[in-house]
């Protein structure tokens, strides 16, 4: 047989959309993407050590069951930044969303302990820093799904 | 309290390169597990049990250590298989430790191997992130959306290095300086994969940025390689070879996953470069092996890093210095290997990176500089006591073990 040094890829499928767990935390995310429909944003706090968690999440690291509904601020903090696109392959830019040039934010909501990420704009590459204070950006009509949280503008 | 006192008494690795298309996978294990044997003085039928380890679906084979057993000398004995991730290999080896510590087997063969070329190992990565976004999946949100905020293992990279070098003070020379530091290194070591002789950290900066801050040369490549390690008590280590080299200790720990929130389950861990899990492995580590000052202690030591900020962000999570300290250190020379406190003498996992194999490699290299068995790149400084760690799982388990030249008193 005749030997090739190559590696040979094969076309598949990965249909992730199918993967309908009956997830608890789902219930929980449904109520606070159906609160964004009036911008407000709903995070569970833990009875047990006080954590805030946005999104929701059914239960704690300290292994209680947060149950407190509490309304946590648009405004927060970037704790880490990176670029897409054209800013992060030097111009060589992908069709479509993974090469559309955005700023991408690791953000911590004020009044709440866990985070999140979020596309920067009205912002510059060189603007964006650990420790910049952020708000989120509302669409003018949400619509109760987690890309009415894609983006924020600098404090 | 360990039973047994343990001790490395070989250690094996295979070429190293990024595809292997002679061999399948238990031959290229095999390359490791004879060297190893030959290294160590002995048989198959000297083995007393095999613990064994790779990452799963990174091959898109499974079970490999079913049909490779026959390979490595394993019939008819014990056989266990551990995995966890980037951290695979340095559990695999701390497998090897509890077997022998706890009295249970006197020799034990630990094997960690990866054949990445085999398979595809962005969609072996995505089946680690999938259990949780498929809750995203679930609620109608666009995949593609999801792709713009960056995943796999350099997502999660740049994040944790935009914070650490925010925190630390690290420049983009610093990350520079670390690959060029690193890559020296491997051009010393035959079982290297990326061996890049008198590289500078100008030629560094002047490769392609991937994602900000992590440029092409800030990163680890894709490896096919194994490791094999012999773990047996003091007393026998004593008899089969002149210097052996001592686990005084091993500890790992667990925190919560750092996946930037991606999965939208919300994380505490809010900062990805705080990696509080190596802090408290790493004291752990220390204290089961009798070291009250590992700043003073400490010899040389074997972060894992496949990406350069890593390499001073885990130095500092060992306790090696204070946090944010740890770039001037690097400027200072002290992390060359005729350093101080020489980091990364293989040439660190962004050299080579067998990723299952990987986190075993920190512990053999550590073994190997006690056994004064380095050859070119054997560091300056005689090394009593060696660090070695392994990063891995959902970016949230680190794991440790401490060497020595001396058994503990």
């Amino acid at each position: 047989m005749e030997y090739k040094n190559e590696t040979v890829s094969i076309e598949g499928g990965w249909p992730m959309e199918h993967w309908q767990w009956k997830f608890e935390s789902l219930a929980l995310i449904r109520k606070t993407l159906e609160a964004l429909r009036e911008k407000k944003l709903l995070g569970l706090k833990c009875p047990g050590c006080g954590l805030v968690y946005f999104m929701p999440k059914p239960y704690c690291r300290c292994l209680s069951i947060p149950d407190e509904w509490v309304e946590v601020k648009d405004t927060g903090t970037v704790t880490t930044y990176t670029f897409t696109g054209a800013w992060a392959y030097e111009g060589i830019a992908d069709e479509g969303p993974a090469g559309t040039p955005l700023i991408i934010v690791g953000i911590v909501l004020d009044g709440t302990d866990t985070m999140t990420v979020c596309t920067l704009s009205d912002a510059k590459p060189e603007d964006v820093s650990v420790g910049m204070r952020i708000r989120l950006q509302w669409p003018e009509n949400p619509e109760g799904k987690l890309e009415d949280l894609a983006y924020c503008v600098p404090l | 309290m360990a039973k047994s006192e343990v001790a490395v008494a070989g250690v094996g690795l295979s070429k190293h390169v990024s595809k292997r298309r002679d061999v399948n996978i238990a031959e290229l294990v095999w390359e490791a597990v004879s060297a190893c044997y030959e290294n160590a003085g002995l048989k198959p039928k000297d083995i007393d049990a095999f613990i064994t380890g790779n990452m799963p679906a990174f091959e898109g084979v499974n079970l490999p250590e079913e049909w490779g057993a026959g390979h490595w000398g394993a019939y008819g004995k014990p056989l266990l298989r551990i995995t966890t991730g980037g951290t695979t290999g340095g559990s695999v080896a701390h497998g090897g430790y509890y077997a022998v510590a706890s009295g249970l087997y006197d020799t034990v063969l630990a094997i960690a191997f990866e054949k990445q070329s085999d398979g595809n190992s962005t969609a072996g990565l995505n089946t680690v992130a999938i259990a949780d976004a498929a809750a995203q999946f679930a609620l109608g949100v666009d995949p593609a959306f999801l792709a713009a905020f960056g995943g796999g293992a350099v997502g999660v990279a740049v994040y944790q290095a935009s914070s650490y070098m925010k925190s630390s003070g690290c420049t983009t020379q610093h990350l520079d300086k670390v690959a060029a530091l690193c890559r020296n290194n491997a051009a010393l070591n035959p079982y290297s994969h990326l061996k890049q002789p008198g590289l500078t950290p100008e030629e560094v900066a002047k490769t392609v940025l991937l994602q900000h801050p992590i440029r092409f040369g800030h990163v680890c490549p894709a490896t096919d390689g194994a490791c094999a390690m012999l773990f047996t008590t003091g007393e026998k280590a004593r008899r089969l070879v002149d210097k052996p080299a001592y686990v005084l200790s091993v500890a790992s720990c667990s925190d919560e996953a750092a996946m930037v929130g991606i999965a939208g389950s919300g994380t505490t861990n809010v900062d990805p470069c705080t990696q509080e899990s190596c802090k408290i492995a790493a004291a752990r580590a220390y204290e089961l092996a009798g070291i009250k000052d590992p700043r003073k202690e400490i010899d040389l030591a074997e972060p894992y890093a496949p990406f350069a900020h890593q390499m001073l962000m885990f130095y500092e999570r060992l306790l090696l210095c204070d946090e944010g300290e740890a770039p001037a250190i690097l400027d200072s020379g002290s992390m060359n290997l005729d350093g101080e406190l020489p980091v990364c003498p293989s040439g660190g996992v962004i050299s080579t990176n067998a990723i299952g194999a990987s986190a075993m490699e920190r512990v053999a290299e550590c073994a190997q500089q006690i056994m004064g068995r380095c050859g070119e790149r054997q560091v300056k400084k005689e090394v009593h006591k060696a660090v070695a760690h392994g990063w891995g799982g959902a970016v949230n388990l680190n794991v440790v073990a401490v060497l020595s030249d001396t058994p503990r008193r």
